[in-house]
């Protein structure tokens, strides 16, 4: 409990760590998470630090492990994410790992690509076939067509050489040559123009689309291809028309120049593509096979090498002693676990060999340590609300125990409605029974995490809501009448025309039988039925805001009593706390009292005389009321030196810490007084620091250390102290004004809530139950739908959210700026759990 | 009042099309190293220390990623690919006119490419072994033809006529033969062109954008003019024909370049420098003791600097220009930082030419 209330307390200690064992020890310590390593060469840049190749070897074995990843990905072989937690391996068994890592690399490597090449080469064979298909239909058709001489009108003479033998085109002198290919089909257009203006039309295009979908072999998408041929007539044109496919990136493929010799091409490429396909098969099982084999020890590697790498970085952190034989490195580390702490360096000796033992050295420092709460489940969730606003100075109170009732309360207070506060702590609960499922756990869902880590959070404030909602009598805007209403409407006799005639009719508490005394839990649900139900509701939720919010802030600055005597600042209860809090007290700690003291003083009797509780409180600072009735006897006496009390406690608070603190360290020079005090303590404390030393020399402990309070070489700015606790006045006593005011948002947000939950059901489900006849039943079922969906998006989550904030703003706002510095630095153990424990987070996919 | 009420126009809609842009190219340039990166990388002995260091930047694994070993060039092409991925996301996403802009960035890359295909050509080289070479945002689907080409007239009316380069060949086509000369001569022309024209453009978006990329601009037009002023000493290029390469929309527009199409010599170049303040500086000699800086150096120093000032303000383009010549500067830098490394130059090694020096 002391730790959660103040945090752990911290020390600065030494690891010597033998050389031999040190990466043991930082394992063990790894495996544990206890301490926070402080980097004791920070001028030396990352790449000339002593592990760096040990380091590069990790981030290669990283980068092969994703390779084997991204191949694993690739090939759809699930991966076997067991719950193993494979320790770091040993440095000697490293290059066997690194060893098989680099095999495998080889291994994938070739076989990918000996695959890939395989792929190519069907492709290529594939394309060709259907190079060989098309452009016969090209000889085809023009062969057909011919007679007709429809298209081609321009070159039908070439059109018909294109069938004629090509020997007796050479007979004939003119060099007309075949240029056949594939080309993607968007680059067809641009590839014809370009042919059209380079050749000055000495070639004839003609193409045709191919059916299927080619993949491309660079990027592997599916792509649309069209097969052309290029009639071109010349050398020099040729090799023009060879460029611009080269240019366009066509897969040219010789053009077969007889009807035999293509017959031929297209048989041998049937018998190739059989084979290729058989080998390729045969490739992919045999690549399958490896992935599969590698697949099953990735994960243990993955997270052997990211331990190894995260001990190399420690390492990178420690010195050298002077005599080169052992590593020493400074740890942050809880007092309480230094035993822990000595036994696993012991462990890791042990497991190493080695003949001297590593051991630990609590070193004295004037340095503020980081601060380390330590939470469960339950607690972690409310710590991290107050972390949220700041991490708490060291050894401050911490506001985190607190939080787990009054912000559920709070939230509560704004969200009273028994009904939703059901669903609320149903759903919770339902988290919190399936919190170990693994699925809700490792999900990647932003929102959803956000609500699972706040688990116990939502079950509180759900359970709290069942509570208010009970005390507010609200149960999706209606009341429930459990004991029986304390009202009766028969003792008040009214007649039948009476009831007839009226639309509304008073009843009166002083009729007797009429009220029977105040319903056993909350508000009566008569109060229901009634037609000033607000005007009543609002008058009790302001004055129960206001009431809450003075004791929530009173016992803020209660908290900070702790903080003064922790941090030996005894001044500071006189010369702070007394007056914050008689200033809090007297003003709005009356105007509690007179709520009260109207509450209990007029009964149903008397309450036409009940006077106004905010004439009364303005009349106190105005300091007359000689016109009005008093409460009390002596109240005008008593008010006067509550205003007295408050008012002079400001400039008590404004000049009496600067001026004592000036008087401390000036004055106490000349009287010569403060000074031997002084002299006495530091005496006292190097004995207690030469007793220390001596203690660490045997190995034992002492727990004092880190409270040895302030420095006494502490420069003291007397304007600056002033300004400051000057901004603090009049921070404090406006804040507590517009804090106060500032509490009414739980009445604001309690009335929207129960006021919004009333229109949903009278525009919703009233509806629905006004059809009296039997289709009424099926009506009804679409209109709870959608009450049912209104109820939850709207009222559930929207307003829940709101309400949340609310009381979040309560918490940091009006409650932690009393006491609270939120200064610190949070201590972020070295541990391997903390290492990103998936694979995607890491980059390796 | 035309031009006030686009510029507010501008301001007010800015954001609905290219403000997502806008903060991306902000956000990466957030990236660029700063000059305590500068001073890591400088003290690296090897490569692969230079890469370990490059891993806590923006970088990433960008170099880890490969299995081959780390060589100058493949930093080179690496920084280059990454830079070409950036612009690529950002052109992709781009609505005009911003996309116009971006492809007028674009153009500077493929003018160079295409005379180096047929300088490439011209000597007779295999176009599979130029075109890795060529710079990858400005490729193009016929860069592969062109060397095809004989003579510009040919370039033009084959080949590039359906490439957006294509209006900036109005002043280049002759049918005087390709030959080294005429390549450069050619590049002048269209760069002109080029320069001309994205000058103009940015003019009519008007607005901050043109306040801020008009003295770029400028000051590119002004740099080409120098060098090409310089680089011509000792060759049969008239006055005439420089001056038909100097591009118009600069600071020295006219009497500086009429004056320079004159100069004879470096000192006649200096004389000319010296009536523009801006250029003063860069034609000054240096201190005695100090290092030791190329022209080209010197004029990079001062295009960094004008960059830099794209940043202060919002809603306008020229931060995507900017990002795209500083990030190109930047890997200038880190090739020359390699370089220097894998040379054991270590005393040349602070030659680089530093981004954003005040912030860390």
């Amino acid at each position: 409990m002391s730790s959660l209330l103040r945090g752990e307390e911290m020390c600065l200690a030494q690891l010597f760590l033998q050389s031999g064992s040190a990466y043991d020890c930082i394992s063990e310590l790894g495996e544990l998470g206890l301490v926070e390593f402080r980097d004791l060469n920070p001028s030396v840049t990352a790449f000339q630090r002593k592990h760096v190749n040990e380091i590069k070897k990790c981030e290669e074995m990283e980068r092969i492990l994703g390779y084997l990843l991204r191949e694993v990905k690739k090939a759809d072989i699930s991966l076997p994410e067991r719950d193993v937690n494979p320790v770091a391996p040993l440095p000697k068994h490293v290059m066997a790992i690194m060893e098989q890592l680099q095999r495998l690399e080889v291994e994938l490597g070739e076989v990918t690509r000996n695959k890939e090449k395989l792929q190519r080469n069907l492709l290529e064979l594939t394309e060709y076939t259907h190079m060989l298909r098309i452009t016969r239909k090209f000889v085809q058709r023009t062969a057909e067509r011919e007679p007709l001489q429809v298209q081609y009108e321009e070159f039908p003479f070439l059109e018909k050489e294109t069938m004629m033998d090509y020997s007796s085109m050479q007979r004939l002198g003119a060099k007309l040559g075949f240029i056949s290919g594939l080309i993607q089909r968007v680059k067809i257009e641009a590839f014809e123009r370009m042919l059209w203006r380079v050749c000055k039309g000495y070639t004839i295009l003609s193409y045709a689309e191919v059916e299927e979908y080619l993949e491309n072999p660079d990027t592997g998408e599916p792509t649309k291809c069209v097969v052309f041929l290029i009639s071109y007539w010349g050398d020099q044109i040729g090799q023009k028309v060879k460029k611009i496919c080269d240019c366009y990136h066509c897969h040219v493929y010789p053009y077969p120049s007889s009807n035999e010799e293509r017959n031929d091409v297209v048989e041998g490429l049937r018998t190739r593509i059989q084979d290729l396909h058989t080998v390729l098969n045969r490739t992919e099982d045999y690549l399958r096979q490896v992935l599969i084999k590698a697949s099953e020890s990735v994960y243990t590697w993955v997270i052997q090498v990211k331990k190894m790498k995260a001990i190399y970085y420690i390492l990178n952190l420690c010195s050298f002693d002077v005599t080169n034989k052992c590593l020493i490195a400074e740890v942050w580390c809880p007092v309480n676990d230094i035993p822990t702490l000595r036994r696993a360096l012991e462990e890791g000796s042990r497991k190493s060999g080695a003949t001297v033992p590593s051991f630990v050295n609590r070193i004295p420092t004037s340095d503020t340590p980081p601060t380390l709460i330590k939470t469960n489940k339950f607690t972690s969730g409310f710590q991290n609300i107050v972390d949220a606003y700041g991490v708490g100075s060291y050894r401050e109170v911490n506001p985190a125990p607190f939080t787990i009732i009054t912000f559920p309360f709070l939230f509560a207070v704004m969200f009273g409605d028994l009904g939703h506060g059901v669903i609320m702590a149903v759903f919770a609960a339902w988290m919190v029974l399936c919190e170990n499922n693994r699925k809700l756990k490792n999900t990647r869902n932003e929102i959803w995490n956000t609500f699972f880590e706040g688990r116990y959070i939502i079950l509180m404030m759900g359970l709290f809501s069942i509570y208010t909602g009970l005390i507010y009598n609200d149960c999706f805007s209606k009341s429930l009448n459990i004991f029986g209403s304390g009202w009766s409407v028969k003792a008040m006799g009214w007649t039948k025309e009476q009831w007839e005639n009226n639309r509304f009719l008073t009843l009166d508490p002083n009729v007797t039988g009429v009220f029977k005394g105040p319903y056993p839990l909350g508000i009566d649900p008569i109060w229901n039925l009634a037609s000033n139900r607000l005007t009543f509701l609002n008058s009790y939720k302001m004055k129960m805001s206001v009431i809450l919010g003075i004791i929530h802030m009173s016992f803020g600055v209660i908290l900070s009593t702790y903080n003064y005597l922790h941090f030996r600042k005894k001044y500071n209860l006189y010369l702070v706390f007394l007056p914050e809090l008689l200033f809090l007290l007297c003003l709005f700690g009356y105007l509690v009292f007179m709520i009260l003291y109207k509450w209990l003083a007029f009964s149903a009797k008397d309450s036409r005389h009940a006077p106004s509780i905010l004439i009364h409180f303005i009349n106190m600072f105005l300091m007359q009321g000689d016109g009005l009735q008093p409460l009390y006897p002596g109240q005008t006496g008593l008010q006067i030196f509550l205003v007295v009390i408050a008012v002079l406690s400001v400039p008590v608070l404004l000049l009496g810490k600067p001026v004592y603190l000036y008087w401390l360290h000036n004055g106490s020079h000349r009287l010569g007084l403060y000074r031997g005090y002084e002299r006495v303590r530091r005496n006292s404390e190097e004995e207690l620091y030469l007793m220390r030393a001596h203690d660490m020399e045997e190995g034992s402990s002492h727990s004092d250390l880190s409270s040895s309070g302030e420095n006494p070489t502490e420069e003291f700015d007397f304007a600056d102290e002033l300004l400051h606790q000057a901004i603090h006045t009049i921070e404090y006593c406006l804040g507590c004004v517009s804090n106060t005011a500032s509490y009414l948002r739980l009445w604001a947000l309690s009335l929207a809530h129960a006021q919004l939950s009333e229109v949903l059901w009278a525009m919703v489900m009233r509806v629905g139950l006004r059809m009296d006849s039997t289709l009424g039943v099926l009506f009804l079922v679409p209109v709870f739908g959608l009450f049912a969906v209104l109820t939850v998006s709207i009222l559930l989550v929207m307003e829940g959210l709101s309400a949340f904030l609310h009381a979040l703003r309560l918490h940091w706002v009006e409650f932690q700026n009393k006491f609270y510095g939120g200064t610190g630095v949070k201590f972020c153990p070295f541990a391997f759990s903390l290492l990103p424990s998936s694979f995607e987070h890491d980059g390796l996919l | 009042m035309p031009v006030p009420t686009k510029c507010l126009n501008m301001k007010l809609t800015f954001n609905v099309d290219h403000g997502y842009l806008e903060g991306l190219v902000r956000g990466m340039k957030a990236g660029i190293l700063t000059s305590t990166d500068y001073h890591n990388l400088a003290q690296c002995d090897t490569l692969e220390d230079m890469k370990l260091h490059l891993q806590s930047t923006d970088y990433g694994k960008l170099l880890s990623s490969s299995e081959e070993d780390l060589t100058v060039s493949l930093v080179d092409s690496k920084l280059r690919a990454n830079l070409v991925t950036e612009f690529s996301c950002l052109r992709s996403n781009a609505l005009p006119p911003l996309s116009t802009f971006l492809d007028y960035i674009t153009y500077s890359y493929m003018i160079d490419n295409v005379v180096m295909l047929i300088t490439g050509a011209l000597k007779q080289r295999d176009v599979a072994e130029l075109l890795p070479r060529c710079h990858p945002l400005g490729a193009f689907d016929q860069m592969a033809a062109v060397g095809i080409a004989r003579t510009p007239t040919e370039l033009y009316s084959a080949i590039l006529v359906d490439t957006p380069l294509a209006p900036f060949f109005q002043d280049a086509v002759s049918e005087s033969n390709l030959d080294e000369m005429e390549a450069e001569i050619l590049r002048n022309k269209l760069y002109k062109a080029y320069i001309e024209s994205f000058h103009s453009f940015c003019k009519n978006i008007g607005g901050v954008t043109a306040d801020i990329m008009c003295p770029v601009l400028e000051f590119e037009a002004d740099r080409r003019t120098f060098i090409i002023t310089v680089n011509s000493f000792g060759t049969e290029l008239s006055g005439a024909d420089k001056s038909a390469l100097y591009p118009s929309c600069g600071k020295l527009y006219p009497e500086g370049l009429r004056l320079l199409a004159k100069a004879e010599d470096h000192e006649q170049v200096k004389a000319v420098a010296n009536c523009y303040p801006e250029y003063k500086l860069i034609f000054d000699d240096p201190e005695p003791g100090a290092d030791f800086k190329t022209l080209e150096d010197r004029f990079f120093e001062q295009e960094v600097k004008l960059n830099m000032l794209a940043f202060l303000q919002q809603f306008h383009f020229g931060v995507f220009y900017s990002y795209v010549k500083l990030k190109e500067q930047e890997s200038r830098n880190i090739v020359w930082i390699a370089e220097c490394v894998t040379q054991r130059q270590k005393s040349k090694i602070h030659n680089y030419i530093p981004i954003f020096p005040g912030t860390h």
